[in-house]
């Protein structure tokens, strides 16, 4: 092996360092959530299943589910489709206009979301949209674009121009140029756009504290609130039932690059 | 197949990039089932014509006919012409067989009628074995095949190639070049083919079209361009040439005599306005003649360099009269042992050589 691209011990130690300290915090969670006990804590004697058990029968957690999920699902779709249209938009006008809007469109991960959601808070009050579905959906839907236009902008940035004048030479028009030859060129950026998307939304916890109130429990308010009142270790089966599905939607992004590349 | 073949007029076409003219005022037309070739070294505007018929780019000004149609406003969807593109541009996601009834599946052919089409078309490239491989699968001349088959599937009005054969290495280049011409033989269809490479408009063209910084030069049949260029860079760019700078001292009907440097040579053909002139003459019409064989010119000079290529000598034989002159001998007939330092004898007739414009 070519001896320079060998790691010295202290690059070793330092990159198992930042490792570890990113892998801890999560497989803390696991134990806990596996605890005999009635309060958040590791097991005493053996682990146990119950609050598993009390997590899937309970109806505000499994409810808290849903409603993750029905919001996750739907603001992946709004980030999709807009950031999809306006990353290929951006593309095909390539001009100093459209560089400007790209920078734009990454402000929702730029801006705290602290001070975005100050913002959204004032403006929501007055369209009524606090505490709806809708409210929260596009929310997340806008804020969730940045990794769309990210990611569908990173495959395009690869894609040959020539394609697409050979699609035209042959008679296709916009339409089927970009069904036929651009979106299926797309179609791993904008699965990995859509994962982020859906995982951003999944695990939101600010923007939700703001503009939530009595109707919407989403998983990570829940888990707030579970924090705030009383220790139940079923937050941390909640906990380890997010990371699980966040786990399995960037393994399916694994997948489709595996794939892409082959 | 003379129906299909179909003429196509460039007039007084430009298009300007801010202070850059990319195509200058170019005036040319395409004759049905011709094989023309716009020829130029890159930055002389030749793809951009292309690109302008294909309707890629909105010229500044002129027009582009087909037949006597206008088509200038129309958008590259709507005029129905194949184009192979440099580097092929093959939809990467689809097979063969997919590329090429792309144009078909466009226009809604139905099923049938499309297979029927596309396994034809993929006879005509012979390669009908392969249409289940993706491209990355294929060749370099295999892609280039697909691309050729891709753009004939939908009985095109025209076929424009852009440098088709670039990525190829020079052994395939050859063999295409010839399947190219056969093709074109065959399908009968009006070709428009851009390149850099004399070699390949010397071989393939009916007629060719030389441009420089976004002018037509000249243009006519390969022979007609190689054996009477109009300009120097013509004489230069086609094709290898010495060239010889003078002062014309006698005239008469039938040619012209000049002197360079105290020497004096004579030309054959009308001789240009003005005293000055310029004589282009190509490095295998200059022979090597033996000491005291009777030539109209001659001039003597030393070997300073000397290369060997299987069928032909290239010398380089520096003159006192003629400067440095560039001399190609086949290899099997040089009378002399080709040396540095050795002393040779050069000899040219009269039509050997053509004045030329200056550029």
């Amino acid at each position: 092996m070519d001896r320079s691209a060998q790691a010295g011990p202290v690059a070793n130690v330092l990159a198992w360092s930042v490792l570890l300290f990113l892998l801890l915090p999560i497989s803390i969670v696991f134990p806990l959530s596996v605890t005999d006990q009635r309060f958040l804590s590791l097991p005493y004697e053996a682990p146990s299943l119950q609050h598993y058990v009390t997590f899937f029968t309970s109806e505000r957690w499994l409810t808290s589910t849903w409603q993750s999920l029905v919001i996750a699902v739907f603001s992946t779709v709004l980030a999709v489709t807009s950031g999809t249209l306006c990353a290929i938009g951006c593309w095909k006008l390539s001009t100093r206009l459209t560089d400007l809007v790209r920078v734009l469109m990454l402000l929702p991960i730029i801006v705290p979301s602290i001070v975005y959601a100050l913002g959204i808070y004032r403006l929501w009050i007055r369209l009524d949209l606090l505490d709806t579905y809708l409210g929260i959906i596009l929310v997340h839907g806008v804020t969730g674009i940045p990794y769309v236009v990210i990611t569908v902008t990173a495959t395009l940035a690869n894609f040959d121009p020539r394609l697409e004048q050979a699609a035209r030479s042959m008679g296709a028009n916009l339409s089927q140029t970009l069904r036929w030859v651009i979106m299926p060129r797309v179609m791993p950026g904008i699965a990995s756009g859509a994962i982020f998307a859906f995982i951003h939304s999944w695990d939101e916890a600010v923007l939700i504290l703001f503009i939530a109130s009595r109707a919407l429990f989403t998983l990570p308010r829940r888990i707030w609130d579970g924090i705030n009142e009383n220790l139940d270790p079923v937050m941390a089966v909640a906990a380890c039932v997010m990371i699980l599905l966040s786990m399995l939607m960037l393994a399916g992004d694994l997948w489709l690059r595996r794939k892409r590349e082959r | 197949m003379a129906a299909l073949q179909h003429s196509l007029t460039v007039r007084r076409l430009a298009k300007h990039y801010g202070p850059t003219r990319a195509v200058d005022d170019v005036t040319l037309t395409i004759g049905r089932g011709q094989f023309v070739t716009l020829l130029g070294p890159s930055g002389s505007g030749k793809t951009t014509i292309l690109m302008a018929i294909a309707g890629f780019v909105q010229p500044t000004a002129g027009e582009i006919l087909l037949d006597e149609t206008p088509i200038t406003p129309l958008p590259p969807e709507k005029r129905n012409f194949g184009m192979v593109f440099q580097g092929y541009a093959l939809f990467p996601h689809m097979t063969v067989a997919e590329n090429v009834t792309f144009p078909l599946r466009v226009r809604n052919v139905a099923r049938a009628e499309a297979e029927r089409r596309v396994a034809e078309a993929l006879d005509l490239v012979q390669l009908g074995h392969l249409k289940d491989r993706r491209p990355s699968q294929l060749s370099g001349g295999q892609q280039q095949r697909v691309a050729l088959a891709r753009a004939l599937v939908f009985q095109p009005a025209l076929l424009l190639l852009d440098e088709p054969l670039s990525a190829l290495d020079k052994k395939l280049r050859a063999e295409l070049q010839v399947e190219l011409k056969a093709l074109h033989r065959r399908v009968g269809l009006t070709f428009i083919y851009v390149t850099h490479d004399q070699e390949e408009a010397l071989s393939m063209s009916d007629s060719i079209a030389i441009l420089r910084d976004g002018k037509l030069v000249q243009e006519g049949p390969p022979g007609t361009l190689y054996e009477r260029p109009a300009t120097r860079f013509v004489a230069d760019f086609l094709g290898k040439s010495n060239f010889l700078a003078g002062r014309i001292v006698e005239r008469r009907n039938d040619g012209f005599a000049y002197a360079v440097d105290g020497a004096r040579f004579v030309q054959h053909g009308p001789p240009p306005a003005g005293d000055d002139v310029l004589i282009a003459l190509r490095p295998e019409k200059i022979g090597i003649a033996a000491e005291g064989e009777p030539a109209p010119n001659t001039v003597e000079g030393t070997i300073t360099a000397w290369s060997y290529f299987g069928t032909s000598f290239a010398l380089i034989v520096e003159t006192a009269a003629a400067g440095t002159l560039q001399v190609t001998v086949p290899a099997w007939r040089c009378p002399v042992e080709p040396a540095e330092g050795r002393r040779v004898r050069l000899a040219w007739t009269a039509d050997a050589s053509v004045p030329v414009v200056r550029d």
